[in-house]
């Protein structure tokens, strides 16, 4: 259980139970209910998050210490709109609420959240819900909201009716939420639960028909439509402001993850280098020295340096998805992502992986088809980012001449780079079309988008969002990179060298186990015109991408931020034009990063995928630069 | 006759490739007795991604799997809501559609497969509820 972010406990006015039989409650309701805001303010940031066993879907659980029961375990379940198992998720909900989910404990209640702004059609799932017949609390969320646009709900109506307590609340704002550990203390004081007679629900039409029923004769009058939403799409949706205004925002959210969140990340850098240098005197020189300050230390914090630009880049995602924007530039990409199999949903992803590619993973959530969102995973990693720059940049500088094209606007080095990065792209769109034409075609599962209302975003929900998506992103530098890390030290220092008396030393980078490796391999990448120096660079920068600088550097016995010009040099004379451009296309194609391998594991919930998804992206990297390394010696000789 | 394709044979009551009996044909002609009730004319049931810009028309049936039909019903795709198409998107598609006091956009390819009827100003009455609409019964065999 992560301990780290407790909040005070909220002391209930009722006596605490120390024991009853209530131990588990599950969360449930219809996406878009309000439903992770509840179980945030339920649990008070104390959860942790997994997959169930065998499926994709996420499994969140949290102690109830939101209401001041932090002898409770709260079961979040995937949003869904029935209990109909046509869905991973729909089956996933049947069986934990059944009891039947290894690994997770039976529920003995159930909270059950419905958006009131729409009640007749979230109702629909209550009759499923009520169905299995466990203790259920009904929430109706945003009634704030509702009431202010002249809805109105008889809550005690709707509980006879539904024959469960109904509480009227408002999750962003905490107001109502008293409901719940007072349903808790009943629960707990009272064993049996009261049995309910509903009528045998058959199809999605009579589940729809009672629910109109229902909403009827509660007196429920559903709010008016606000037509601030649709006079605001008349203009982010308009057939030539919709378009310029996506590029507009498309553009803002680039420069500042990139003006903003590079200096950022250096600064970041730099702090962290500097902690490793506070450290190092505290330990005995040697190689337990070495291992946690060279090994450890500077791989984890190659990737911490990604964290504040990753956050930044969450932060204007959180932005978009809060304020509803996000579906609109769903909807108006459609129609480009179409063409290459992928839907709308996928761009923000995509776009994000420009960034960095795990982020972009984790931010694939947000399509509901598996397909679609399996195709996106895949394609990601093709997408330039941040990590391939300082390899881009080593190799420009010192390769490609200086020279400025149509009086100093465009110069030869940026024609490169946006070769580069168009690349990349095509590699991605490329892939999706193979990939939605064969393996992952899903003609069956069509585009269903839903629009939803503008909102302003509250800072609560963006900074837990933040919260959320950092604990992932340090869990996964916290296990996966380590362990890489520090096999990667270890090979790169072995097997030691016997230096006289009891002295041992590490051996030289050409005669350690990855020197070795790298000779080994040597014959395979001698045709993209590499050397074995060049095999242990693309060895070791499986770890990630950027490490090939910083391991270039080591090779040639230059620090690449204070002697860059001396590699440079030392690349010039080690390699041809045909090479170093047959390397760019390899890093534009070759899946090199550790990170984004474990954040596909996780995601897929298989080693199946990032295992097919590497060799693929291998095998596409050695034969484009196979291509480019000849191209180029057969055309500059 | 095994050269005419089977729906252009109206009359005979016929089933989609679902296995549900449909109580149109795919011109919209209609075959089954209870529609005898209505008012005589010509009943003009088209499809979903006919509906102009601004027109609201009446839900009949939806011709998807069943997975996708429990889906779109779920977000209130059901016989007798009234349907609004709202906007195309900027590149002409999808289209958004209100539906249930919700928009939802859908590809062209989707909207092709959801049956509308025209609205009647009875339909329009806003006091108008499908679940006391007599009929509703009867067209919920239909989905059946």
């Amino acid at each position: 259980m992560n301990a780290c972010c407790e909040t005070p406990a909220f002391v209930p006015p009722a006596p605490r139970p120390s024991s009853g039989p209530l131990k588990t409650v599950a969360l449930i309701g219809p996406p878009n209910s309000g439903k992770s805001t509840l179980f945030n303010r339920l649990t008070g940031l104390r959860q942790k998050v997994a997959n169930y066993p065998g499926v994709t879907v996420e499994q969140r659980m949290g102690v109830m210490a939101g209401v001041g029961r932090d002898d409770l375990t709260l079961i979040d379940l995937p949003g869904i709109y029935s209990l109909t198992p046509y869905s991973e998720d729909a089956r996933v909900s049947i069986d934990v609420l059944k009891g039947k989910m290894p690994g997770t404990p039976k529920p003995d209640a159930v909270i059950l959240v419905l958006d009131s702004l729409h009640l007749t059609r979230q109702l629909m799932l209550a009759a499923p819900v009520l169905e299995v017949g466990l203790p259920t609390l009904v929430l109706l969320n945003m009634t704030d909201l509702m009431e202010q646009r002249g809805g109105h709900i008889d809550s005690l109506k709707l509980a006879r009716e539904l024959g469960a307590p109904v509480a009227q609340i408002s999750a962003t704002h905490g107001t109502g939420i008293d409901a719940v550990p007072l349903f808790l203390h009943q629960q707990t004081n009272r064993n049996a639960p009261t049995p309910l007679a509903l009528p045998v629900m058959g199809n999605a039409a009579s589940t729809h028909s009672w629910a109109a029923q229902v909403s009827r004769k509660t007196g429920y009058q559903a709010p008016l439509s606000v037509e601030g939403t649709r006079k605001i799409d008349n203009i982010l949706l308009h057939p030539i402001w919709g378009p310029l205004l996506f590029l507009v925002v498309v553009v803002g959210v680039f420069e500042v993850v990139f003006s903003i969140g590079q200096p950022l990340s250096d600064g970041f850098g730099d702090i962290l280098a500097r902690m490793g240098e506070f450290v190092r005197p505290l330990l005995p020189a040697g190689w337990l020295q070495s291992l946690v300050l060279d090994g450890a230390w500077k791989g984890i914090s190659s990737v911490l340096v990604f964290l504040p630009q990753i956050l930044l880049l969450f932060l204007f995602i959180g932005v978009l998805e809060d304020t509803g924007y996000l579906a609109r530039a769903a909807l108006i990409a459609d129609r480009v992502m179409r063409t290459t199999g992928l839907n709308g949903k996928a761009f923000i992803p995509l776009l994000s992986a420009y960034a960095c590619a795990v982020p972009a993973i984790m931010a694939t959530r947000t399509i509901e088809n598996k397909r679609d969102r399996m195709a996106t995973i895949l394609v990601t990693p093709f997408m330039t980012c941040s990590a391939r720059l300082p390899v881009y940049m080593l190799l420009i500088a010192a390769f490609i001449p200086n020279i400025m094209y149509l009086h100093g606007f465009l110069g030869l080095r940026t024609i490169v780079m946006l070769g580069l990065y168009l690349a990349g792209f095509i590699g991605a769109m490329t892939t999706a079309w193979l990939l939605k034409s064969s393996i992952l075609k899903s003609s069956e599962t069509p585009f269903i988008l839903e629009l939803p209302q503008y909102r302003m975003p509250t800072l609560r929900s963006l900074g837990m969002r933040l919260m959320d998506r950092a604990n992932v992103f340090l869990r996964q530098a916290g296990t996966v990179i380590l362990s890489v890390t520090l096999a990667l030290w270890v090979l790169a220092h072995l097997p030691v060298v016997h230096v006289g008396g009891n002295a041992y030393a590490a051996p030289e980078l050409a005669d350690s186990v990855i020197g070795r490796l790298g000779h080994f391999i040597e014959p395979a990448i001698a045709p993209l015109g590499f050397n074995w120096k060049i095999g242990i660079g693309l060895l070791s920068s499986v770890l990630a991408r950027e490490v090939m600088v910083s391991t270039m550097g080591t090779l040639y016995g230059a620090d690449p931020a204070t002697q860059a010009m001396h590699l440079q040099t030392a690349l010039h004379h080690d390699m041809t034009l045909g090479g170093a451009l047959a390397l760019m296309i390899f890093f534009a194609f070759a899946m090199q990063c550790t990170s984004t391998m474990a954040v596909v594991r996780r995601e897929t919930n298989s080693w199946k995928w990032p295992a097919i998804q590497f060799l693929y992206m291998l095998f596409l990297a050695w034969g484009a630069a196979f291509v480019v390394n000849h191209a180029v010696m057969a055309i500059f000789g | 006759m095994s050269m005419v394709p089977k729906h252009l044979n109206p009359g005979v009551c016929e089933s989609d490739h679902y296995g549900r009996i449909l109580k149109y044909d795919h011109n919209g002609r209609s075959f089954g007795l209870h529609l005898s009730k209505r008012p005589v004319g010509v009943r003009q049931v088209s499809m979903l991604s006919e509906l102009k810009i601004g027109q609201t028309a009446v839900l009949v049936a939806l011709e998807l799997p069943e997975s996708v039909q429990n889906h779109l019903m779920h977000m209130g795709f059901v016989p007798d809501a009234l349907v609004t198409a709202l906007r195309r998107a900027p590149a002409g598609d999808p289209t958004v559609f209100a539906i249930d006091g919700m928009e939802i956009a859908l590809r062209h390819e989707t909207a092709e497969a959801i049956r509308i009827r025209p609205a009647t100003p009875d339909d329009l009455n806003p006091h108008f509820d499908p679940s006391l609409h007599t009929e509703s019964a009867e067209l919920l065999e239909v989905v059946r």
